[in-house]
């Protein structure tokens, strides 16, 4: 689905990336953590050309994306990201939200766009807020919308950097309760999130990354029972 | 006092066929200086280094001499190359210096628009002039309007300098009324009150379409 090879990634002098490798199989969920300025933000972002690459290879559906060559708004349609500040637009309701896109990049048709946008409201639980303005929300609805907007692309890989990070704690459970039932439908999934007890729940693997670098991966059973590196260990005793 | 008025009242018809033509002056000007704005703004946020570097240019030479000398250089410069009446060199003039404050109006609003705005619309698929036209524009001509307001009135006032090109506009009647009644003082506080009334109008209108873009969305 998404292979990423000997990534490297500078912000002028500063080495973000050193040499990432990671592969995402079709459905799988692969949760990233990492202290604050590990690169995980960054990594995510690489993966949907947000951030360009300065060495290495990004594969996307098994092709390589060389964004000298490639259109990258397709490449994007493929890929779906949820962003921590959901940025959502903000002169547009809910439902024109969820199908900007569908209508203006892959000129769905709008009645049809507007049905598959209702069926998306209605599964992140907000079938009744197609007609509000985002500012209307509160933020794990927001968080929703986002998800719901993402959705309506029919990606085939989500990206989350961080969705609950901007939420008050009490909002945090109903947007992990959408991405749960994400993962169970089957959608593959990169979640950059501080939230242990989801990545202990729903990954299929976790990746821990350290200053630029993927430390230790491996499942979360024994990834949260046993971590091997003394960074990694370090990191666990502070979040659990 | 009553000489003013009578004054007032005498060349009533006449200052109002002038304000008219104030008010042409400034309307067709603002409409292309939006045009030139919105179109130089743009070219200052592709990012493309030559666009910008016309851009800042433009800016530069227009924001760094006066109106007056830039009236004066169109009118005597272009009408050598093409004919042009005193009213659209007054007019092109006009348009070309508001311009300049207007690409600026616009690029600062395009440019506070959150980048997130573009980072999601982008990860949608969108592609970036898509993006622009869908996302940012609309929240960026939003926030301009307030500022426009202000530069629309600075622009109605402004065209009282083309009065230096001939054209018979409010300013140059109040001139030639008190150069032939020696009652400049009159004449020019008539010239202020018309100003007066047709910038209250102004500002009136544009208070009701901020209201709108308050209450609308
Ligand atoms: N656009 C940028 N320009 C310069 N430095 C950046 C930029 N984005 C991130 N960084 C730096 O890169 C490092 C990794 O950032 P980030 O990927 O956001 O980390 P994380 O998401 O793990 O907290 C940090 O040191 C951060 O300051
Ligand atoms: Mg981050």
């Amino acid at each position: 689905m998404i292979k990423v090879e000997k990534l490297h990634k500078y912000f002028g002098d500063l080495h973000v990336l050193k040499g990432v490798d990671l592969e995402v199989a079709p459905q799988e969920v692969v949760v990233m953590i990492g202290a604050s300025g590990s690169g995980k933000s960054t990594l995510l972002r690489c993966l949907n050309f947000l951030e360009m690459k300065n060495q290495g290879r990004i594969l996307i559906d098994g092709k390589e994306v060389d964004p000298a060559t490639t259109p990258l708004n397709e490449v994007r349609e493929h890929v779906g990201m949820v962003f921590q500040h959901f940025n959502l637009f903000p002169h547009m309701t809910v439902l024109e939200n969820v199908i900007e896109a569908p209508v203006h990049v892959k000129k769905v048709p709008k009645a049809e766009a507007i049905k598959r946008g209702k069926e998306l409201l209605e599964k992140v639980g907000l079938g009744d807020k197609g007609d509000v303005y985002p500012e209307k929300l509160s933020g794990g609805q927001k968080q929703r919308v986002a998800i719901a907007r993402a959705l309506a692309m029919e990606p085939s890989v989500m990206l989350f950097d961080e969705p609950t990070s901007a939420l008050d704690p009490e909002l945090v459970g109903e947007v992990l309760e959408v991405m749960k039932g994400l993962a169970a439908d089957g959608m593959t999934m990169v979640v950059v999130t501080h939230e242990m007890g989801f990545a202990r729940e729903v990954a299929d693997r976790v990746v821990f990354l350290d200053n630029g670098m993927i430390a230790e991966q491996g499942d979360p059973e024994t990834f949260f029972q046993n971590p091997q590196h003394p960074k990694a260990k370090q990191f666990l005793s502070r979040v659990l | 006092m009553t000489s003013f008025f009578e004054n007032l009242i005498s060349t009533f018809p006449a200052f109002m066929e002038a304000a008219w033509m104030t008010l042409r002056l400034t309307g067709v000007s603002l409409v292309l200086a939006l045009v030139i704005g919105l179109i130089f703004a743009l070219m200052k946020v592709t990012g493309v280094r030559w666009l910008g570097i016309v851009y800042n240019g433009y800016v530069g030479i227009i924001r760094g001499t006066p109106l007056i000398v830039q009236i004066m250089w169109l009118y005597f410069g272009i009408t050598q190359i093409v004919v042009l009446s005193a009213f659209w060199a007054g007019t092109i003039a006009l348009a070309i210096h508001s311009g300049a404050y207007i690409a600026e109006i616009f690029r600062g609003c395009i440019q506070s628009v959150d980048k997130g705005q573009m980072e999601a619309a982008e990860s949608l698929g969108m592609k970036r002039a898509l993006a622009m036209r869908r996302v940012i524009l609309p929240q960026a001509l939003k926030r301009a309007i307030p500022p426009l307001g202000n530069q629309f009135i600075i622009g109605l006032k402004d065209s009282s300098l083309v009065a230096f090109i001939g054209i018979t506009e409010i300013f140059s009647l109040s001139m030639d009324n008190a150069a032939v009644t020696f009652k400049q003082l009159e004449f020019y506080s008539i010239a202020g009150l018309y100003y007066l009334a047709m910038v209250a109008i102004v500002t009136f209108v544009l208070s009701r379409v901020e209201n709108r873009m308050d209450t609308a969305k």
